[in-house]
């Protein structure tokens, strides 16, 4: 399968993966799989009440030691989390409950005994008293004036009210077709396959406190344990192992993370905490809750000329560390013009909070809702004009003769053919076709609908942008360390997380290429923060911009200094000489990177006098112009769908998408790929809902429906490559935008298959129910 | 506590186990066989998916005293073993796991439906593995790699 054609064409190579062995074998070490003697397990008391005051927590009789309330945490110091606006209200999360619980599910008490199952039989027997305080659940209904609050001193229960505008959206108030819609993309877990876990205990020799977890950041939760515990940050080691899917779940500092780390310090022996999936279901990030209400303003001709309306994002109980939930508003509003020329934008956003678990970063961050809300406005624009969905794209998509464009949201497409994906997705569905079947009818009695919705993807984005998100930590850049050994092979330490997106490989590729030899030669290290460069982890699409940027930085510098040596042993000018398959040449004579590399490290009498000894290169990286660079891409997909029952298949499901330059197209595939699963997930099955009293509804896979097999159809990929100007090799992110599009499109598709009676599908997940409810509501048949 | 015997990837032990402990904690904890993993603990997700005297069960709900007399393979025992070895080639080539936490699993269920499949179709396969998660890939190098293993498998056999 390597497709690579020879030695030294590594960037563009489908190489196999080197991480999968130890998967194979069994053999890989996830946090619950590390075993450190003396070691015993904790867990957690939650809250079962969804809004109280605390009144008391008993701890079970003869277990008093063994229980751990926030009182005998001792000193934390809970970090001001989300944006640094002083419009944004920041609440302290600590760690286990205060004087109030905010959501069932909340961290109570920590209990620790040999076992995982006789800790949970002490979990068990504490009791918390609480009085009960109104419940908050809808968050349009909870910034109205005079209703309860989550916080004493709160005049509602926004976080965050905030609006996002440019152009002037008074200009066209007399546009001629002004259409208000709402769409609702609902609550749903990022559910990775390996839920949450923390293994600490003071390290006596190095005289510091281990921190194993299931993270994508270890750097940056390095610092929020340190500055939690009151620690200095040399006295804080976090190891991320093997890390079993993280998409976005896992870059929190969340208060797990900390009572562990807390109780390792006080208790004197190890401790492990792994989540269970009732935990990861309530009390892990949960993502999305998003409610919009606009109008798009159009000409007759179907030209989209403004866009105003609001929308509401329901953050749950707390702000978590870093970002707090702000992100997921001010993303999803500057996302809401699409990849349209729309020229006028007013979106006033609410970001509230609500008695439930709080809302974090997952696979698309902000763009599902986004895209499902302006990508079903379009098609149902088109439908209000009568026009086929894809001609009114065709008129409003920015085309690549307006590259780089300015999007009114704010952002800037620096690259691209959107049209030309759309053409492409047309005929990889081959559009007329379904037209006549859907004029045949089928013979089961079901319909049959196509849809298509475009996205974008922005990733590589650096200091430019986080600064003007006022991020509390501007992920600007990453740095890597590239180490030749003495017989010429290579380590290399890098701050970002591999958890499943190949970067073991992708990255040995990149560095491969700048260093001659195969990748094979080369092992990329990551994940323990005593071993690493300082790195701000794998989230946002950026590891392949940055980590890779900085890994064929530090390649490249240390290439020249092999350059250096090989012509002076080969007794040649520089200039003259190259480095590829694994040595230097000058005409026909050619020395081998072990030799140089043998020089460079144990014989410096044979280096030249200007070159000092040692082969090891830290560089950072960042692009020159930190904005971002997008990704982007068109999805269609041909559903079938019973009337009745409400009951959607999907036959055929295309993707035209562009991401630049690809390091290893097998590994592109499989996260387009699996991204899309994840966002049919969030289309079809996948909800987190709360009963009105504040109670979580989907507490296991029971009833908490994860995609599986047969719900996954084949996805046929179709690649357009403009490689971005402004990075190295010219790739750009593109981990997330599988998962952007899906809602939108398979909606899209619903409503093409019901667009004679005018069926509405405006909500995710489109589940059974509300496929048969929309149906028999257009029907004018009771629901 | 009750004193069990089974046999565990061929070695036969005999152990005090407490009676409400599952055979995949067992597995883990007290024999330190940790490649069986455990996804959901309620028997949803298929991670944790061993083989008892031949038939693959979930782990998770098996309690580990029901195994008097039994026989159990894991993933740590078929690392030496066709065709096991041919299957995980397949999963490595056709690009079949990303972040590895589903794959055990995967692979014990894999090599249990080609046994029984010699000749899986696509909606077999699927509607065989309809009992395992796996959150990262959607599915497609996991189904290509049962299939074209299968097919190897075939091959050698005739």
């Amino acid at each position: 399968m390597n497709s690579h054609d020879g030695p030294g064409r590594w960037i563009g190579a489908s190489l196999l993966r080197k991480e999968d062995r130890r998967h194979l074998l069994g053999a890989s070490t996830f946090v619950a799989d590390v075993r450190i003697p003396g070691m015993q397990d904790i867990a957690f008391a939650r809250s079962q009440l969804a809004h109280a005051r605390v009144v008391s927590i008993e701890k079970p009789q003869g277990f008093e030691n063994k229980v751990y309330t926030l009182a005998d945490l001792g000193e934390i110091r809970c970090l001001d989390a989300g944006p640094e606006l002083a419009t944004f209200r920041t609440v302290p999360y600590p760690p286990l409950a205060g004087d109030r619980v905010r959501f069932v599910g909340q961290t109570v008490a920590a209990c620790i005994a040999p076992t995982r199952a006789e800790a949970e039989d002490i979990a068990q027997e504490v009791l918390l008293t609480g009085e009960n305080l109104p419940v908050v659940i809808d968050a349009v209904e909870a910034i109205k004036p005079g209703g309860a609050t989550l916080f004493d001193g709160w005049q509602d229960n926004a976080f965050i009210h905030a609006t996002i505008a440019d152009g002037d959206i008074a200009s066209v108030a007399n546009a001629p077709i002004q259409m208000r819609r709402q769409f609702k993309m609902n609550r749903q877990a990022t559910a990775p396959l390996e839920t949450r876990g923390v293994v600490a205990y003071w390290d006596e020799r190095l005289d510091e406190l281990v921190v194993y977890s299931s993270t994508q950041g270890p750097h940056l939760m390095r610092f929020g344990i340190a500055q939690t515990l009151g620690l200095p940050e040399h006295k804080v080691r976090v190891i991320a192992p093997d890390v079993g899917g993280g998409f976005g779940g896992k870059n929190r500092l969340m208060p797990e993370e900390i009572a562990v780390a807390a109780i390792a310090m006080k208790c004197g022996h190890p401790v492990r905490w792994i989540e269970d999936r009732r935990e990861h279901l309530i009390a892990s990030v949960h993502a999305r809750d998003h409610y919009y209400d606009f109008t798009l303003y159009a000409e007759n001709t179907g030209r989209v000329l403004g866009l105003k309306g609001e929308l509401f994002v329901d953050a749950g109980a707390y702000s978590l560390w870093p970002s707090g939930p702000y992100m997921e508003s001010s993303m999803a509003a500057r996302n809401l013009p699409g990849p349209y020329r729309i020229e006028h934008l007013h979106v006033e956003t609410h970001t509230v909070a609500t008695n439930k678990t709080p809302l974090g970063p997952y696979r698309g961050v902000a763009r599902p809702g986004a895209c499902f809300a302006i990508e079903r406005a379009m098609d149902e624009l088109a439908h209000e004009l009568g026009m086929d969905p894809v001609e009114l794209r065709r008129i409003n998509l920015v085309r690549a003769t307006d590259m780089p464009y300015h999007t009114i949201g704010g952002l800037i497409l620096d690259t691209g053919d959107y049209p030309g994906a759309l053409e492409a997705v047309v005929d990889m569905v081959d559009l007329p076709a379904i037209r006549a079947r859907q004029k045949q009818g089928e013979s089961d009695g079901r319909r049959i609908g196509v849809g298509f919705a475009v996205y974008t993807e922005q990733s590589g984005h650096g200091t430019i942008e986080w600064t003007k998100r006022k991020s509390r930590v501007v992920p600007g850049y990453e740095s890597a360390t590239v180490r030749m050994l003495p017989d010429g092979t290579v380590h290399i330490m890098v701050g970002i997380l591999n958890h499943g997106q190949g970067l073991e490989t992708s990255l040995a590729q990149v560095a491969a290429h700048e260093l001659g030899i195969d990748p094979s030669q080369i092992s990329i290290r990551h994940g323990d923060t005593n071993a690493t460069p300082f790195g701000f982890g794998t989230f946002a699409s950026r590891s392949i911009v940055f980590s890779g940027g900085a890994v064929a930085r530090a390649s490249s510098i240390l290439a020249d200094k092999l350059r250096k040596i090989g012509a002076h042993l080969l007794q040649s000018p520089v200039e003259s000489v190259t480095l590829r398959d694994g040595a230097v040449h000058a005409g026909a004579a050619s020395i081998p990177i072990s030799e140089i590399a043998r020089a460079g490290n144990i014989r410096p009498e044979m280096l030249p006098t200007d070159v000092a000894p040692g082969l090891e290169i830290t560089a950072t990286y960042e692009p020159p112009d930190s904005g971002g660079v997008f990704s982007y891409g068109v999805h269609a997909a041909v559903v079938a769908a019973d009337p009745d029952t409400g009951v959607v298949e999907i036959l055929q499901y295309a993707v035209a998408e562009d991401c630049g330059t690809m390091i290893n197209p097998m590994i592109v595939d499989g996260q387009i790929i699996g991204g899309i699963a994840q966002g049919i997930g969030t289309a079809l099955y996948e909800e987190s809902p709360y009963d009105p009293s504040g109670e979580p509804l989907a507490t296991t896979f029971g009833d908490y429906m994860m995609p599986c097999a047969p719900e996954i159809p084949r996805i046929d990929i179709r690649h357009f490559v403009s490689p971005a100007h402004n990075t190295l090799h010219g790739v750009k992110g593109m981990g997330e935008g599988g998962a952007i599009a899906p809602p939108a499109t398979i909606a899209n598709a619903l409503s093409d298959a019901f667009r004679d009676i005018g069926a509405k599908f405006a909500e995710t997940p489109m589940t059974p129910r509300r496929v048969s409810e929309a149906v028999a509501r257009a029907r004018g048949d009771a629901v | 506590m009750t004193v069990t015997h089974l046999t565990i990837n061929g070695e036969t032990i005999s152990q005090d186990i407490n009676p409400r402990e599952s055979l995949a904690d067992f597995l883990r904890e007290r024999r330190n066989l940790t490649g069986t993993h455990l996804g959901c603990e309620h028997g949803a997700c298929g991670a944790c998916t061993v083989s008892l005297d031949g038939m693959v069960v979930r782990s998770c709900v098996v309690l580990a005293v029901m195994c008097e007399g039994r026989k159990i393979e894991t993933i740590e025992g078929t690392r030496k073993s066709e065709p096991m070895d041919v299957i995980r080639r397949h999963f490595h080539e056709k690009h079949a796991l990303q972040c590895g936490f589903c794959t055990p699993g995967m692979l014990m269920m894999a090599r249990d439906i080609i046994a029984r499949y010699p000749e899986p179709s696509d909606s077999v396969i699927r509607s065989q593995l309809s009992g395992q998660i796996c959150r990262c890939t959607g599915y497609a190098g996991i189904i290509a790699a049962i299939e074209s293993a299968a097919r190897e498998i075939r091959d050698a056999v005739e």
